[in-house]
């Protein structure tokens, strides 16, 4: 009872999909649902992509990098051939047909106008679109006797056997699946037979899924030597596109790219874009090169352009809000990375930092230089006693820090600055240091000079006394 | 036009529905009860550039700030509060001790302040920004302030007390003078009836 349960479970949870890939006839029986079911217990379909007319140098890699948009499961089939396994996500780009229209528009950017035939099974659909039908068989009931018309010359058999079957009056596909197996594999060979039964969907067809390389190298070849910024930029713009295309594709981002120029005789001039997040962005990418440019020397015109990215980083999917940054309390987590890079690119990375306390009774060792704060967002604001901080418990300090203690002149052993220096509080101490070499020992007083500008300065513990002026309260 | 009581009593009319009144906002509240009375808006202008003029450094004008710096850090959807070229180290334990949350505040170094300051004015991604910026140009303070609006940005400009008598396109500025305990604040320009100088004391002295 139970099992039957199960099987009536299982068989109509077969339906809805073989419904929904089918955009062709709905009238799927619950039988014939139940016998594809066991024919081919993975649902599939595929998309065969003929090309004719493709230079064999790497444009099939590329095509199949451009289409690993549609779906993870890209095949090469080498040499003019591209299979994608796309039940998973056609109804993410409108059906077969929008698939269609949406491939055919990457091709025409190759200038490829492929034959492009959808099947159960990735033979059928290369073979399909190789015999230059555009099938759409989504039910693997019909795939037989859909794929019989068809010449056998699409299934790339060697010469020999075409001939030796054309001799026997065999010239479709039909014809040779009504042949008696036995004798066809003793004949043809078993190879031709497992083709035979991988078109089918007899045995089942695993295809290598194609990968494409995890960085990006490339090299573009300017069409003359360039010194000038703005056109060297315009110059590199396809190939900061491309790079944009190949990091969508692999849903990666960059935060490390590292942009060469070729010289004719200087050395290349290189720069390192670094990003604050991984970045897909072409365009983006783009600009940020152009503010490095600009303070950038170049020892010589142009020639080549090259761009490399070793390091690429899984790609964080992005909310954004309704509202601008700054309008009802918009966020600005995109704008502060964007901004970040901006400023870096331009003035170094190091031009740009956070700050952060120690646990330290050392003034100068008391705050620490971090990355630039991530804005994060908040679920709730702070309280006025959110930090771990109690206001009350620490000695009044400057708002600014001198970097390093600056020597004060002293008459009658009190600090002079433009004038007499006036102390107005009890000395504070600070001491002692002696686990890193630091060793202090001052006593810390607030001073308010001619002008009223309140000081904070320190006279040392130790032989000379010296006055050192170490910050200002602002 | 205002002072026409034929014109303020057709535009009392409800019908009329006048932009300027709703799309004001109220301002930041700066911490101290008596300027917010003073200022138009009572507070700072939460965008636009804004000039502070001190005869001195650390006369007390990043004190008269902080607390508004605080308000803005601590808010749920707290952008950045970016220091531009600062003079010296903003120290950290004092930032913190005052209530600001360190952790939405960087500070920008650098050879081009002023370029880097209307980047950081103009991204959309700080509430407020501190400037440091050596001798502008009059038309550099307008793309700052344009800069500030793009972003609505608070955008905070020092500078020495000698450039009070040159135009400049900021919506409020102030001079700013040491006293024994506490400022005294003179407005130089803003949409404000207050004149003279204003004697502001610091809490707790």
């Amino acid at each position: 009872m139970r099992r039957q349960l199960i099987r009536s479970a299982a068989s109509t949870a077969d339906l809805p999909s073989a419904a929904r890939t089918g955009s062709a006839p709905a009238e799927v029986s619950l039988r014939s649902v139940r016998r594809t079911a066991h024919a081919a217990p993975i649902h599939e379909l595929w998309a065969g992509l003929h090309l004719n007319g493709l230079e064999p140098a790497q444009g099939l890699e590329q095509l199949a990098t451009l289409a690993q948009r549609f779906t993870p499961r890209v095949s090469l089939a080498p040499p003019d051939g591209l299979l994608l396994e796309v039940a998973g996500s056609l109804h993410l780009f409108g059906g077969v047909e929008g698939l269609r229209h949406e491939l055919s528009g990457e091709c025409l950017r190759f200038q490829l106008r492929p034959v492009l035939a959808f099947a159960p099974t990735p033979l059928a659909a290369l073979t399909a679109a190789r015999a230059g039908e555009a099938l759409v068989i989504t039910d693997h009931a019909l795939l037989v006797g859909r794929l019989a018309p068809l010449p056998i010359g699409a299934l790339r058999w060697p010469e020999e056997t075409r001939a030796r079957l054309a001799r026997a009056g065999v010239r479709t596909i039909g014809a040779v699946l009504r042949l008696p197996r036995a004798g066809f594999a003793r004949r043809f060979g078993v190879a031709q037979l497992a083709m035979l039964d991988a078109l089918t969907g007899r045995s089942r067809d695993v295809r290598a899924t194609h990968r494409a390389p995890v960085r990006f190298r490339r090299r573009h070849e300017l069409d003359c030597e360039v010194s000038d910024h703005d056109r060297l930029l315009a110059a590199c713009a396809p190939l900061f596109d491309a790079l944009g295309v190949f990091l969508t594709a692999h849903q990666r981002g960059v935060v490390e790219l590292e942009c060469r120029l070729v010289h004719r005789n200087a050395p290349p001039t290189g720069c390192v874009l670094t990003l604050a997040a991984p970045c897909a962005g072409g365009p983006q990418l783009s600009a940020l090169f152009g503010e490095r440019l600009h303070v950038l020397q170049l020892p010589e015109p142009v020639r080549a352009f090259e761009l490399r990215a070793d390091q690429l980083m899984p790609l964080r999917s992005l909310c954004r809000g309704l509202w601008q940054p700054g309008e009802h309390g918009g966020e600005a987590g995109e704008e502060s990375e964007g901004l970040v890079d901006r400023l870096r690119a331009r003035l170094g990375p190091e031009a740009v930092h956070g700050l952060a306390l120690r646990a330290e009774h050392r003034p100068e060792f008391a705050w620490a230089v971090t990355r630039p704060p991530a804005v994060a967002p908040r679920s709730a604001a702070l309280g006025v006693h959110g930090t771990a901080l109690d206001e009350a418990a620490l000695p009044t300090r400057p708002l600014w820090l001198l970097p390093t203690p600056q020597p004060l002149a002293a008459q009658d052993g009190l600090p002079r600055r433009r004038g007499p220096l006036r102390l107005m509080s009890e000395p504070e101490r600070i001491e002692t240091g002696w686990w890193d070499g630091g060793e202090v020992a001052r006593d810390y007083y607030t001073a308010v000079d001619r002008h009223g500008v309140r000081l904070w300065v320190f006279r040392e513990r130790t032989a000379p006394h010296r006055w050192f002026l170490h910050g200002v309260f602002g | 036009m205002a002072g026409d009581p034929k014109i303020t009593r057709l535009l009392e009319h409800p019908a009329i529905w006048r932009g300027r009144s709703a799309a004001r906002r109220a301002g930041l509240s700066t911490g101290f009860a008596a300027l917010d009375e003073h200022l138009p808006d009572k507070g700072w202008p939460r965008t636009g550039l804004i000039e502070i003029l001190v005869s001195r450094f650390g006369s007390g004008e990043l004190a008269l700030l902080v607390p508004a710096l605080a308000a803005l850090t601590r808010a749920a959807t707290a952008r950045w509060c970016v220091w531009v070229a600062p003079p010296l180290v903003p120290f950290a334990p004092a930032l913190a001790s005052c209530g600001v949350v360190l952790d939405r505040v960087a500070v920008v170094g650098g050879a081009r302040p002023l370029w880097a300051f209307e980047q950081t004015l103009g991204s959309g991604a700080c509430d407020a920004v501190l400037g440091w910026v050596r001798q502008p140009k009059p038309r550099d303070i307008r793309r700052l302030q344009l800069a500030a609006e793009r972003g609505r940005t608070l955008g905070v400009l020092f500078r020495p007390r000698r450039a009070a008598r040159t135009a400049s396109n900021a919506v409020l500025r102030l001079s700013v003078e040491p006293l024994a305990t506490g400022v005294r604040l003179t407005l130089i320009k803003g949409r404000s009836a207050w004149r003279g100088a204003l004697d502001l004391p610091w809490p707790g002295s």
